[in-house]
């Protein structure tokens, strides 16, 4: 290896980074911002879908007998959906712990002591082993003899999967709204960078130095703006959970999202190479139209 | 070493900057290239290094044919050259050790082999006990005399110069073409574009001139001005 070579390349590097450092923290600056939405619209999409995970979980599918349902139609109720392999359990509610349930559940709001005869129908409950097979197996209980209705909140999951999907959109709009924005940024800085060392480049065109070899200290100059501003948001976004984050989770109980959503290291990652990739592709496309012309 | 073979030049706004030339270089001449402003002598230059690229024609340097040449070719073209400009081109914040090295340095050379070649050319072109200095701090000859160690610091075949001595007093002028001599001497084949008449007609060397982008006369030990040499060659 060649220690005088590298020492010159990381010189020049150096030098361009220095030489504008008030546009070279624009473009760090704009790259955290743009990093910290991403990282923060990747964490809530992970929560939510975790919600919406843990909500779905709980849905169960409520299968109604018919008032004169025999207890021989309900045993081969019981009997097809325990040999069901996308059944978890099936549970036996008569209509008199129905009753006592919703008596419990509506405490204070309904009289129940009015109701002179239980008019609630016995049932089961099932609960599927995967969400998605809970359709099918609502479709499947529903077609067996003494099954008056079948009943699994079929709206709020379609809500649940509408609502995610509209969160998704937005965020998607508003993330690449600001990676146009960090794009530009870096761009600009590299392209300022170029105007100043023009008469290098110039002079190194004129004693044949190759086009990559031109490039990359500004390619490199791209991906110290993408990186550090990376390392920044990561910084904060680290400290964002270790603050407020617990906060939240108090807050709303109800929530029920798991305390990490999604694991941080990798994020941390992901969210790194993602800002060292905006600054490389800015660099790139700015310095390659420098010496297009 | 150099053949341009029916070469024309037309710029892009319509300007026709040479037109049909033939010109011969063998290896090891001393050329210049003279003519009003505007006849085309940068342009015949530029060609050579491909920072211009000929209409129509042939163009031979040092066995390339730089009329064909691909984009990604020409830095392996350049490395052959060397060249020179009037306004020097120093980069201002580097030393002239400095601005002598990155030739070799940005073209991808071995520390080693930089180390040595720079104070090698230094030592030709006079300036080794200014080598820490910045062209700031340099006359124009001496700035001039960087330029043309960092031209020829990567071993060239041939030293291209496009009004050397352009911006240089009189005793600056001849300090450089006593180094452009000498380098032509070491076996360099030298071309200068120049409208200085007393270099010209004090070196006596094969004179080329230019006159509205066609080649007027070509005289061997010529002088500036036409008609006053000793045998009339026509090339091509």
């Amino acid at each position: 290896m060649d220690s005088g070579k590298v020492k010159f390349f990381l010189g020049e590097v150096l030098r361009n980074f220095t030489r504008n450092t008030g546009m070279q923290m624009t473009a760090i600056g704009t790259v955290a911002i743009t990093i910290v939405l991403l990282g923060l619209f990747l964490f809530v999409r992970a929560a939510v879908a975790d919600a919406g995970r843990q909500f779905l979980d709980q849905i169960s599918v409520s299968a109604y007998l018919r008032a004169d349902a025999t207890p021989a139609q309900a045993d081969a109720i019981s009997h097809f959906l325990a040999q069901d392999p996308r059944v978890a359990s099936v549970q036996f509610v008569p209509k008199k712990q129905a009753l006592a349930e919703l008596r419990q559940r509506t405490q204070g709001t309904i009289d129940t002591a009015l109701l002179t005869e239980n008019p609630l129908p016995d049932k089961f409950r099932i609960k599927a082993r995967v969400t998605e097979d809970v359709p099918a197996i609502a479709d499947s209980v529903r077609r067996l003899s003494g099954v008056e209705n079948v009943v699994y909140g079929q709206k709020l999951v379609a809500r649940m999967l509408q609502l995610g999907a509209v969160l998704r959109r937005v965020g998607i709009a508003v993330i690449v709204v600001f990676f146009a924005v960090a794009g530009i940024i870096i761009s600009n800085t590299i392209r300022l960078t170029v105007f100043a060392r023009r008469r290098e480049i110039a002079i190194m065109q004129l004693v044949g130095a190759t086009s990559t070899y031109i490039r990359l200290p500004f390619i490199c100059e791209g991906l110290l703006d993408g990186f550090i501003g990376a390392l920044f948001a990561v910084a904060l976004l680290a400290i964002a959970r270790a603050t407020l984050w617990p906060r939240l989770l108090e807050a709303l109980p109800w929530a029920q999202i798991a305390v990490t959503p999604i694991d941080p290291r990798v994020l941390a990652a992901e969210l790194l190479l993602v800002g060292a990739a905006i600054g490389v592709l800015a660099s790139w496309i700015s310095v390659g139209r420098h010496l297009r012309t | 070493m150099i053949s341009l073979r029916g070469v024309s030049l037309v710029y892009p706004n319509g300007v026709r900057a040479l037109d049909n030339v033939n010109l011969e270089i063998a290896k090891g001449d001393f050329v210049f290239l003279v003519g009003d402003s505007g006849t085309g002598k940068s342009s015949l230059l530029r060609l050579l290094y491909r920072e211009a690229k000929s209409t129509t024609g042939e163009i031979t340097v040092d066995g390339i044919r730089v009329d064909r040449l691909r984009r990604n070719r020409i830095p392996a073209l350049r490395r052959h050259l060397g060249v020179v400009f009037q306004d020097f081109k120093l980069l201002v914040d580097k030393t002239v050790w400095e601005n002598v090295a990155f030739a070799m340095q940005v073209t991808g050379a071995h520390t080693r082999d930089v180390m040595r070649q720079v104070p090698r050319v230094l030592d030709l072109v006079g300036l080794s006990h200014k080598s820490r200095m910045y062209p700031g701090e340099l006359s124009g000859g001496e700035q001039q005399r960087t330029a043309i160690a960092r031209a020829l610091v990567n071993n060239p075949k041939i030293l291209l110069c496009d009004e050397p001595t352009g911006n240089l007093d009189p005793a600056n002028t001849t300090e450089i073409t006593a180094l452009l001599l000498r380098i032509n001497l070491k076996g360099t084949t030298v071309v200068v574009a120049t409208h200085n008449q007393a270099v010209v007609d004090r070196m006596r060397r094969r004179v080329v001139r230019l006159e509205d982008g066609r080649i007027s006369t070509d005289e061997e030990r010529g002088y500036y001005y036409l008609g006053l040499g000793e045998s009339q060659v026509l090339s091509g």
